[in-house]
């Protein structure tokens, strides 16, 4: 019997970087918290990582070294401090991993491909012929396979996966099974589901607005209002309904719009007092909305922020983020900070969080 | 204050490319030196550097004090409490009279961390940080040492490689000299005081690097 103190060293990891993204499978606990920690904070230094996840900076450090080898992890800019060498902070390489979002809206279907930092790389929107739910586009596996046709082999491979955003009460259709099925049939990537809504509030909290926020209320107005209560980064929804009819379905109503895009009434809302008289009806409406809301959620915990996502024109957002802040006070409310179909790029934070975090 | 210990062989002692074993460069040229000056008056930098120094091995000609596992304990006793270990060694390993494979000159090296952990010279009884450093290559040509390190350039090669795998399994750091440095072609297995200046503002930014509480 050999003393095993000194027998030859297992080479697990040296063999899982040249294995690349494919062995995640054995990604060890102590390489999600990291991981996590990048995804949460960006850019940070080995102390603080040693600090936040409790792991000695010995371990941290062969855990950094296996990240980097392997892509996902890169040195920032070295930081010169008052004195000594300067300080070299860590972050995710932005081309470390990729991920496919897909959002299937009451319109339109919405399909992003974000790099490892959210960042949207292409993105492509299918028209449903009739709006209505539980719509599978007959055309959603084609266009996915004609993204993933148009990045390089070597991004090909560092694919984490396929994010679906599907809104309350999405059927479990044939189609929708059937979609699923082929993607990771055809194109080898695993498929994840998700509720819209708490989709785009992952995508704020990610790579958001709300990235340094521990707690804060989400809204995402749409077709109708909805709301989730982040806390410690963990995304909380009423068990009930929470779906409120002032969003933008009400507002068409409320035009007897018949059928005109929402983009359009956008433009001469802006030009025509009459719809502008509308739009600041609409928008009363969603701030006494929204306050109440955030009475409710302040008689339990203190909330002291708002993220507001929508589609609708960003400087409406800010007026009713400024209508809100100024009816609550003490209450900051901010308008996300993803422009690009917000729960497609949630949904594609998905992946990520299964692959490379604690939480997966 | 914190105290970073520099375990090493002739290229920590600072022997000049070329010439003989007496001839060494100035404290402020070999890289310990240099990176005393890049971390600054918060660091104390300890040189422990001998030439011919072994990892583990008894050296038939040069004598027994050339292993560094005999000398390493008392070294770190006498300097302790010492917040970092350097370990720069392997070279040595690579004569022909030891007759060692890359994977085994690790083993080595694993040994050594073995024993620092074991006495614990870390401040309060811990752990110290232990930094291992893979040398850079040797050059094919050794000039009139080619006959003692028969065999040894391409063995060096893969040295890196297998330091740095043992670093991996037993949770330390690691650093590969040769992307800062290589050997001078004067002798083929020394540093010049480019390298040693390299490598020295390197090895600082490693040690800050790990992180340090003020």
């Amino acid at each position: 019997m050999p003393d095993m103190r000194f027998a030859p060293p297992n080479p697990i990891r040296i063999a899982d970087r040249a294995a690349g993204l494919n062995a995640v499978s054995v990604r060890s606990y102590n390489e999600r918290l990291v991981l996590s920690m990048l995804l949460q904070h960006g850019s940070t230094t080995r102390f603080d990582i040693g600090e936040k996840t409790g792991l000695s900076a010995q371990t941290v450090s062969v855990i950094v070294r296996s990240l980097e080898q392997e892509g996902l992890v890169t040195r920032g800019e070295a930081q010169r401090g008052r004195m000594g060498p300067p300080t070299i902070p860590m972050g995710l390489n932005p081309e470390g991993a990729y991920s496919i979002g897909i959002s299937i809206g009451f319109r339109t279907t919405d399909i992003v491909l974000i790099d490892f930092v959210g960042g949207v790389i292409d993105s492509a929107t299918l028209r449903h012929a009739a709006p209505g739910a539980d719509h599978v586009h007959p055309d959603l596996h084609a266009t996915v396979g004609a993204l993933l046709a148009k990045i390089s082999k070597a991004r090909r491979r560092r694919i984490a996966g396929i994010g679906l955003a599907l809104p309350e009460g999405f059927g479990d259709t044939q189609e929708l099974s059937a979609f699923k099925e082929r993607a990771e049939a055809d194109f080898g990537l695993e498929v994840f589901v998700q509720n819209d809504v708490t989709a785009a509030a992952n995508g704020e909290s990610l790579f958001g607005i709300a990235r340094d926020l521990d707690n804060y209320l989400f809204f995402y107005i749409g077709a109708m209002v909805h709301a989730r209560l982040v806390l410690n980064h963990q995304i909380h929804r009423s068990g009930s309904n929470t779906a409120y009819d002032v969003g933008l379905l009400h507002f068409e109503r409320a035009l007897g719009s018949n059928g005109v895009s929402t983009e359009e009434l956008w433009r001469r809302s802006a030009e025509s007092p009459q719809y502008a008289s509308a739009v600041e009806t609409w928008k009363r409406d969603c701030v006494a909305l929204l306050v109440a809301k955030v009475r409710e959620a302040r008689q339990f915990v203190e909330v002291g922020t708002v993220v507001l996502s929508s589609y609708a024109p960003r400087h409406l957002c800010q007026e009713i983020c400024d209508g809100l802040a100024q009816t609550e006070p003490g209450l900051t409310a901010v308008v996300g900070s993803i422009h690009h179909s917000p729960k497609a790029v949630g949904a594609a934070s998905l992946p990520y969080a299964s692959r490379f975090t604690t939480s997966g | 204050m914190r105290t970073v210990l520099c375990f090493g062989d002739s290229n920590t002692h600072g022997q000049i490319p070329g010439r003989g074993p007496l001839d060494r460069f100035g404290r402020d040229v070999r890289w310990p030196g240099v990176m005393a000056g890049a971390l600054g008056p918060g660091w104390y930098v300890i040189e422990e550097g001998l030439s011919g120094r072994t990892t583990v091995r008894d050296d038939p000609i040069e004598g027994n004090h050339k292993n560094g596992r005999r000398y390493l304990t008392p070294c770190l006793q006498s300097h302790s409490p010492i917040d970092v270990v350097i370990l720069m060694l392997g070279t040595n390993d690579l004569k022909r009279r030891f007759f060692q494979t890359a994977p085994e000159v690790a083993m080595g090296i694993g040994c050594l961390i073995y024993d620092i952990k074991e006495l614990s010279p870390g401040p309060g009884g811990h752990v110290p940080e232990i930094l291992v450093v893979a040398p850079p290559p040797m050059l094919d040509d050794l000039h009139e040492w080619s006959g003692v390190f028969e065999g040894a350039p391409e063995t060096s090669r893969r040295l890196a490689l297998e330091f740095e795998i043992q670093a991996d399994s037993k949770e330390v750091h690691f650093f590969d000299a040769a992307s800062v440095c290589a050997c001078d072609p004067a002798d083929g297995f020394h540093l010049s005081e480019k390298a040693h200046r390299d490598l020295g503002l390197a090895l600082a930014a490693e040690v800050a690097g790990i992180g340090w509480a003020d």
